[in-house]
């Protein structure tokens, strides 16, 4: 039988490797004075006390209504939005960080300049179960040694508990001191509804957009959706906004045939749903006209995951939890092999270990239940074209396999 | 969790364990020789690597991977026909932020399942330490020995005895460092050889074939060398939350702490690290952005490179720091 997964060592785009280590193999360092700690100990600009702040997230895919919502109605502040990001905002990134740290770092970074010279003054980062713990410290340092010195970060690995009360104490500290929490209680479950409703868009799009009457049809209304979330203030505005948006969706003509091409997303968090992150990937395979799944999201990772069932799920496959999101792609993939998709893509950013782990089960899948995966890995180099070659490869292979059938 | 004394042990008949002499054997190594052996195992290990080691787990590895977790398969592939099973133990950390990289949560599965899809078999003891959530070390060897069919007592004494060797090993190296480094603040600073402090995951400084060959290098020019990891480990990891409190790999915290700690008594440093390790990734971008006043050496050893380059970046270094230690250039 023929390898149905195709080769792991080819990254998405044109053949090109991360620089390997005998290129730059050493170099040597020195810098004048005693060590300093590596969180800021200097002197800082002085703030007024009562100005509002002004709030960055990073950039990550059509969550930006719900950063929105969460800063303006739970953390009461300003919110600078980011525009989409260029291959400035990249190369940016690339210059400050250094050279195979994970992609999505360079990517943050990046938008932390941009966010900078709109003018923001608390950049935010989030914690998790790898080197994504350490990102909030590490940009901080990186950003202070530029030169920008007037800003704070609401890195929430600095809240080393885990307890309610100490993650409302510290926003408090560093965003608003004034944070009103009945107000706050109300807008998060607002903001938890809304990145509910996002993630629940985006599922019937994958699902629909692939077979379009109308080129672009689609598209507008996903636009007409999230500028809906982004106007919304109120848990009602965003409910009414989701149902308009949906029935508009629903409305679309669609052309779809009884047995379409199934195809699975899963991989790195970050990576496999930022579509400037994956150059788009999503779109690209639907404009081949695929019925898509993307598993991975806010929703089903963090706020309905169970971690028990999903263990449970695969004990033939992993014995162990093997870091942030491994257990949960592996049985993503198995319920995709499952339920009958004729392809997987498993998507995740140069050197991301966690993903490189789950690669093997993921082959053991494959093989156990006939099903071709594609992985695919992208840096801030991968390029356009590369990556279509693949796709369609892939498409070709499974729509054939699935005519043969 | 709870052991199951008494109720099933499924290696009962492991008469010979495979220990992969790779990864950190190099740093618990001797507990788990102890372990087994009170309990009445013969310990197998393999020999040290070799470029014969690296291409058999390159083979069985994804390409991606890390040259110490494809030394590793390497490892593992060398002891599957010698033993009865291979010992792999699943490594999460000790807190919050004293965690090992997420390549030791997976390194059973990732050998298992590497080799059922390569087609080979192997058999795997294990063991999770996951003290955040609840698993703390004591209750994973107590597991483990439940697995082998020994009594509560057998497998506490084991432990302890484990726990012990290892300990004492740590202490000792820790000691001579310390009286290594205390004979050489004395000597008058024109007779006192360069001192180089080598920060690298043990795996990488340890292992013959990876930081072999810039600890010969760096003693054929005459430096003496210092080693990170043997510094006191409770008191290096206490140090190292002075330099950051989110970094979350306990190895890089206790050298760091390390760094800090001899900070005054070496000439420079060399970071080294196993192409393309996460961890280090990051963590060596925050050492030379923060520790000054002494020369680094930031060092990747891939397989491919050969060691020529190695040894020329390390004569270099070398003729820098005594350039300066003469009151040279930089600085001095």
């Amino acid at each position: 039988m023929p390898s149905l997964s195709s080769g792991p060592e080819q990254s998405a785009g044109e053949p090109r490797r991360p620089k390997r280590a005998s290129e730059e193999q050493g170099r040597v360092v020195m810098q004048p004075g005693r060590p300093r700690p590596l969180f800021f100990t200097g002197k800082r600009p002085k703030r007024d006390r009562h100005s509002r702040r002004k709030v960055a997230f990073f950039h990550f895919r059509n969550y930006e209504p719900a950063f929105k919502f969460f800063v303006e109605q739970v953390l009461d502040a300003d919110f600078i939005p980011l525009p989409p990001p260029t291959r400035r905002t990249v190369k940016i990134g690339e210059e400050l960080s250094s050279d195979y740290v994970c992609t999505p770092f360079k990517h943050i970074m990046g938008d932390y300049v941009e966010a900078l010279e709109r003018g923001a003054d608390v950049l935010v980062q989030v914690t998790g179960f790898c080197r994504l713990n350490y990102y909030g410290e590490l940009a901080q340092m990186i950003l202070r040694d530029r030169g920008y010195a007037d800003f704070d970060m609401l890195n929430f690995s600095d809240v080393g508990t885990g307890k309610v009360r100490d993650y409302v104490a510290y926003c408090k500290k560093v965003v608003n001191p004034n944070l009103s929490i009945p107000h706050g209680v109300k807008g998060l479950y607002a903001a938890w509804r809304m990145v509910e409703h996002i993630d629940e868009f985006r599922d019937l799009y994958l699902a629909r957009a692939g077979f379009a009457q109308e080129a672009g049809s689609f598209e507008r209304v996903r636009r007409s959706f999230i500028a809906r979330m982004n106007a919304a203030t109120t848990l009602s505005d965003i409910e009414t906004g989701f149902r308009q948006s949906v029935d508009e969706l629903e409305a679309l003509p669609i052309d779809k045939p009884a047995d379409p091409v199934r195809v699975a997303i899963l991989g790195e968090y970050y990576t496999a749903q930022d579509p400037s992150s994956n150059l788009g990937l999503e779109q690209k395979l639907l404009d081949m006209g695929v019925e898509l799944v993307n598993y991975m999201s806010i929703s089903n990772f963090n706020l309905h995951y169970n971690a028990d069932a999903t263990r449970a799920s695969i004990t033939e496959y992993s014995r162990f939890d093997m870091g942030p999101t491994s257990s949960f792609n592996i049985a993503a993939a198995k319920r995709a092999a499952e339920e009958g998709f004729d392809g997987i893509v498993h998507i995740k950013s140069a050197g991301c270990t966690p993903e490189i782990d789950v690669m093997p089960p993921l082959q053991r899948i494959s093989r156990d239940y006939h099903v071709p995966v594609l992985f695919l890995t992208f840096d801030t180099q991968t390029s356009d074209a590369g990556l279509d070659t693949r796709l369609e490869a892939f498409y070709d292979m499974i729509a054939m396999r699935k005519v043969r059938s | 969790m709870q052991s199951v004394f008494g109720q099933r042990a499924p290696f009962a008949d492991v008469r010979r364990v495979g220990i992969p002499r790779a990864l950190l054997y190099y740093r618990y190594g001797i507990a788990w020789r102890t372990f087994f052996e009170q309990l009445g195992r013969e310990v197998v290990l393999d020999s040290p690597s070799d470029r014969g080691t690296l291409e058999v787990g390159d083979r069985l590895s994804v390409d991606e991977c890390c040259l110490a977790s494809k030394l590793f398969l390497g490892h593992v592939a060398a002891l599957a026909g010698r033993c009865d099973a291979v010992f792999i133990p699943s490594l999460m950390g000790y807190g919050r932020f004293e965690t090992f990289c997420t390549k030791f949560q997976a390194l059973p599965d990732l050998a298992e399942n590497a080799f059922a899809v390569a087609g080979e078999s192997l058999r795997v003891i294990s063991m999770r330490v996951e003290e955040p959530r609840g698993t703390s070390e004591e209750d994973a060897y107590l597991g483990v020995a439940a697995e082998l069919g020994a009594t509560r007592k057998e497998g506490r004494r084991a432990y302890r005895a484990a726990i012990a060797a290892q300990r004492a090993y740590d202490e000792r190296m820790a000691r001579e460092q310390e009286q290594l480094v205390k004979s050489l603040a004395k000597l008058p600073a024109e007779e006192r050889p360069l001192t180089i402090l080598v920060a690298a995951h043990p795996y990488v400084s340890h292992d013959p074939f990876v930081g072999g060959v810039v600890e010969d290098a760096l003693r054929e020019q005459g430096a003496c060398v210092l080693f990170a990891d043997e510094t006191d480990r409770a008191r290096t990891l206490k140090k190292s939350y002075d330099f950051s409190h989110s970094i979350p790999w306990i190895v890089n915290r206790e050298l760091i702490g390390s760094i800090l700690m001899l900070h005054e008594y070496v000439d420079g440093i060399v970071l080294m690290s196993a192409y393309p390790c996460g961890p280090d990734s990051m963590a060596d971008d925050a050492i030379e952005r923060c520790i000054h006043g002494k020369p680094i050496l930031t060092l990747t050893v891939d397989a491919q490179g050969g060691t020529a380059g190695v040894e020329t970046r390390v004569e270099s270094f070398v003729d820098i720091l005594s350039y300066q230690k003469k009151g040279g250039y930089l600085h001095a």
